[in-house]
């Protein structure tokens, strides 16, 4: 569904955000991005969004991503923004859902009939006609992925979808991810939703995976997240006295 | 930093009166638009000593307030916005103007006075008006009706992206106001120290903000085009609201009202 | 600045209406389709921002009062003017909605008074001319860029300033609302803007100068590199001469009238003392009322024939300050005319070498 080959991206000639990366995430897989801040995980997603562009090649759906691909590929992968407030502009839910459906050519009915499937399916139907400066933290980030599903994409990307909400809520979220049948691809510093969520993981450091692989094998590895500035999930450390 | 909450609290109390339900919520935006419109232009019309003419004016914002189920009172204490430069204006008019206009028993009220009275009346009414329109209208309603009168939609689009972020934006200049005054305290604003980067570190965080919307706008197909909910269509209420009102104004405007019932009585 | 409903007669608010809508319309021409479009979350987020930031309170070191933040200057120095404008037509549309700044039927003058002046004068007139020319090119790249961010935004908000006043004392005038006389109004209205616009400026420019110095790329006609031509750089001379001129003849014509039967200084140097602790109030009134209130008094002691006050008493602050500016009106479109008369000669040159 998505290879990368020999990736590479630079702000300033020379100096790398990440370099030479290569993986292939299958249909319908849910991959977790984990790294130290600056690691390159944002920067994954951008290029993957033809939002950066770099060197090497980025396929998606065996589309490579280019200029002119563009439109398709955005059709094709969602991405929910880590700051819900910059994603959702329009004054209410329903517009901010309608916004993607309609500018990629569905007429008014089928993108009202996709608004109330989707609010439907996540539960948050009386959130349609509510606005989105008034809406609560946990309500905006659950629109905000509901906003994303209404494109009814094939790839859903989320950028620390878990942070700044409370434990019902976040509970929430993981709940939803697990349900969605997309292949997903998670940024997160949250180890324990990652846990919860991904069966692999990419451990990126420096702009270079340091390991790729099982959710459960990485994620109890101690010693080789503590070389890259993490450490293990809360519901996997030792009971502390 | 007082002013910032001031503003939120505005903002929320301004969403609350809006999202209420009542006829007068009900009504067309665009035909209590026009309304407020030629309401505070025959208001405004009026000469500067037809006080008595002028007063009839104070019913169309007290029915419909009673009518909304807003309380008058609500409004009174943004007066204090518009008031100043008004009575500053008004206030040299009774000693400019000093023509005996009025004998009432002892008392010779000058042109002046009543000028000045008449002016300050005004500048109540059209605020009474004005609130009104938009404690019974949310936002984007009423940019459905500018859009109706044809103003570009650059504008009004413009206007919905910036109202949802004002309250974003008033909320992180108060938190860092707050964060200053706790590290400043007895500082009453912001030290010439950090003139510049106070706003300036907010300003650059905006602009980074401002490409990330602009991302996630174009990830989605944007391409120029904003769609919004729908207004329902203009029913006979609304037609008939505009007409009766517009009537009664042109009426109170040429026919001085106040003098007739004035006349029944004293004769 | 920002006028009520109650100042203006439906006629002037009409024409107000309308100048504003053109500029508008104009504006929105100019700016083409894509650019407007790509530039939109920027306009609003800035808008969002400017509107947040004039809340703000700096203190004025020495003082105990506190200034605000110019927002037209600002905006059109991030956006250019166009963009400018229209982010400045939806703040004040909001403040006037939302915060009953300034009337519904005045948001045409409204718009006039601040976004005008602020977006298209300060830009085309200060901004540009200065921003893309050679003055203090010796102190180096960096330096005579602060240097020049900080003559513009003072300048720009002086000028732009002084203009917005007067043109709320003249649609107040023309709508026949106040027995003020004109020039005594206009006596009262600008020295208080010009110490206002000083302040303002320096607000600005400070803050400018800091984008200036993180990311100067945001700013409106920075050059990154030194490849500008010095074209304009004796008319940008020029403007910035005849804009001082003004600035200094406005100041100077009211600090002559310190004569005792004048309108004094101090009386607005009280005045401004207490307009500042009222900032939080509003900021321009205040000091309108206790100096209108003030000054409509001591006329009345003096004069019989009150009209013609700022003409039969010519030696009142208010005369003078009248004079100062037409005099610095007179001087300023001299050097236009030069300016222009330069840029003909040149053009005619150019022409017969080609």
């Amino acid at each position: 569904m998505i290879t990368f080959q020999n990736v590479s991206f630079s702000y300033e000639k020379g100096v790398f955000v990440v370099e030479d990366l290569n993986f292939t995430i299958q249909k319908g897989e849910t991959v977790g991005l984990i790294g130290a801040n600056g690691a390159g995980k944002s920067t994954i997603m951008k290029l993957l969004l033809g939002l950066l562009a770099g060197t090497g090649e980025i396929r998606v759906d065996d589309l490579p991503v280019c200029k002119e691909n563009l439109a398709r590929i955005r059709r094709k992968v969602g991405f929910v923004l880590q700051d819900s407030d910059n994603q959702m502009f329009m004054p209410t839910v329903y517009e901010d859902m309608i916004f993607g459906p309609r500018n990629y050519g569905l007429t008014r009915e089928e993108a009202d009939k996709r608004v109330d499937e989707v609010l439907h399916s996540l539960g948050l139907t009386e959130l349609k006609h509510r606005y989105n400066h008034k809406i609560s933290g946990g309500e905006k980030r659950m629109a905000a992925i509901a906003t994303i599903l209404a494109m009814e994409p094939e790839v859903i990307l989320m950028d620390e979808p878990s942070t700044a909400l409370d434990p019902v809520n976040r509970r929430t979220v993981i709940n939803t991810i697990n349900r969605l049948p997309q292949t997903k691809l998670i940024a997160s510093h949250d180890l324990d939703m990652i846990l919860d969520t991904c069966q692999r993981v990419i451990l990126l450091s420096h702009g270079h995976i340091a390991a790729d692989g099982d959710a459960q094998t990485i994620l109890r590895d101690e010693a080789l997240l503590e070389a890259n500035r993490m450490e293990l999930p809360l519901c996997l450390q030792p009971a502390r006295k | 930093m007082d002013k910032l909450s001031q503003a939120q609290s505005e903002l929320r109390e301004m969403d609350a009166l809006a999202a209420e339900d009542s006829p007068v919520h009900r009504l067309h935006p665009l035909c209590k638009l026009l309304v407020t419109i030629f309401y505070i232009a025959t208001v405004v019309s009026f000469p500067k000593y037809d006080l008595t003419g002028l007063v009839v004016m104070v019913l169309y914002p007290v029915l419909l307030f009673q009518a909304a189920g807003i309380s008058v009172g609500l409004c009174f204490y943004r007066l204090r916005v518009v008031l100043p430069l008004v009575c500053a204006v008004g206030l040299a008019n009774p000693f400019l103007d000093r023509t005996a206009l009025l004998q009432l028993g002892n008392i010779t009220v000058s042109g002046g006075v009543v000028s000045m009275v008449t002016l300050m009346l005004k500048g109540v009414f059209s605020l009474m008006a004005s609130f009104l329109l938009i404690a019974t209208t949310p936002i984007d309603s009423l940019c459905a009706a500018l859009r109706k009168l044809h103003i570009p939609s650059i504008l009004t689009t413009l206007l919905l992206l910036t109202y949802r972020y004002i309250g974003l934006m008033l909320k992180e200049v108060s938190v860092m106001s707050q964060a200053y005054a706790l590290r400043a305290p007895g500082q009453k604003g912001i030290h010439i120290s950090a003139w510049g980067s106070f706003l300036g570190q907010l300003l650059l965080r905006s602009m980074d903000r401002a490409q990330e919307l602009y991302g996630s706008m174009r990830l989605r197909g944007f391409n120029g085009a904003f769609e919004y909910a729908r207004v329902p269509r203009c029913r006979l209420s609304g037609v008939l609201f505009t007409i009766g009102c517009g009537a009664a104004f042109f009426c109170a405007r040429y026919v001085n009202i106040a003098g007739l019932l004035g006349s029944l009585i004293v004769r | 600045m920002h006028m009520a409903d109650a100042l203006l007669a439906p006629a002037v608010a009409a024409t107000m209406y309308a100048a504003s809508a053109v500029t508008v319309g104009a504006s929105v021409k100019t700016l083409r389709k894509d650019e407007a479009t790509a530039k939109l979350p920027t306009m609003s987020v800035t808008s969002a921002l400017v509107f947040a930031g004039q809340m703000i309170n700096y203190t004025i070191p020495g003082t105990g009062s506190s200034g605000h933040l110019c927002g037209g200057m600002m905006l059109s120095a991030l956006l250019g003017p166009q963009a400018g404008f229209l982010s400045m037509v939806v703040i004040l549309t909001i403040q006037c909605l939302f915060f009953a700044d300034g009337g519904l039927l005045a948001l045409g003058a409204n718009c006039w008074n601040m976004a005008f002046y602020g977006c298209f004068v300060g830009y085309y007139l200060l901004w540009r001319p200065i921003m893309r020319s050679k003055l203090f090119g010796k102190l180096g790249t960096k330096a005579a860029g602060r240097i020049k961010i900080v003559l513009a935004s003072i300048l720009g908000c002086v000028i732009t300033l002084q203009l917005g006043a007067f043109s709320v004392v003249l649609e107040t005038s023309l709508s026949g609302i106040t027995e003020l006389p004109f020039g005594a109004f206009v006596g009262i209205m600008q020295p208080i803007h010009l110490a206002i616009g000083l302040i303002e400026g320096l607000i600005t420019s400070a803050v400018l100068v800091f984008v200036y110095e993180a990311r100067p790329e945001l700013l409106m006609d920075v050059s990154c590199d030194n490849g500008v031509s010095g074209r304009c750089s004796l008319r940008t001379t020029l403007v910035v001469l005849a804009a001082a001129v003004v600035v200094v003849g406005g100041g100077l014509s009211l600090l002559a009238s310190s004569n005792p039967d004048g309108l004094e200084w101090s009386l607005f140097g009280n005045t401004e003392a207490g307009y500042s602790q009222n900032m939080g109030l509003d900021e321009e009134s205040y000091g309108v009322s206790s100096g209108a209130a003030e000054a409509a008094e001591s006329i009345q002691e003096k004069t019989a024939f009150l009209p013609d006050y700022a003409f039969a008493n010519s030696d009142s602050a208010a005369g003078t300050t009248v004079s100062g500016l037409v005099g610095s009106a007179v001087v300023a479109g001299a050097a236009v005319l030069i300016c222009a008369a330069g840029g003909f000669f040149r053009k005619k040159k150019a022409a017969a070498k080609a």
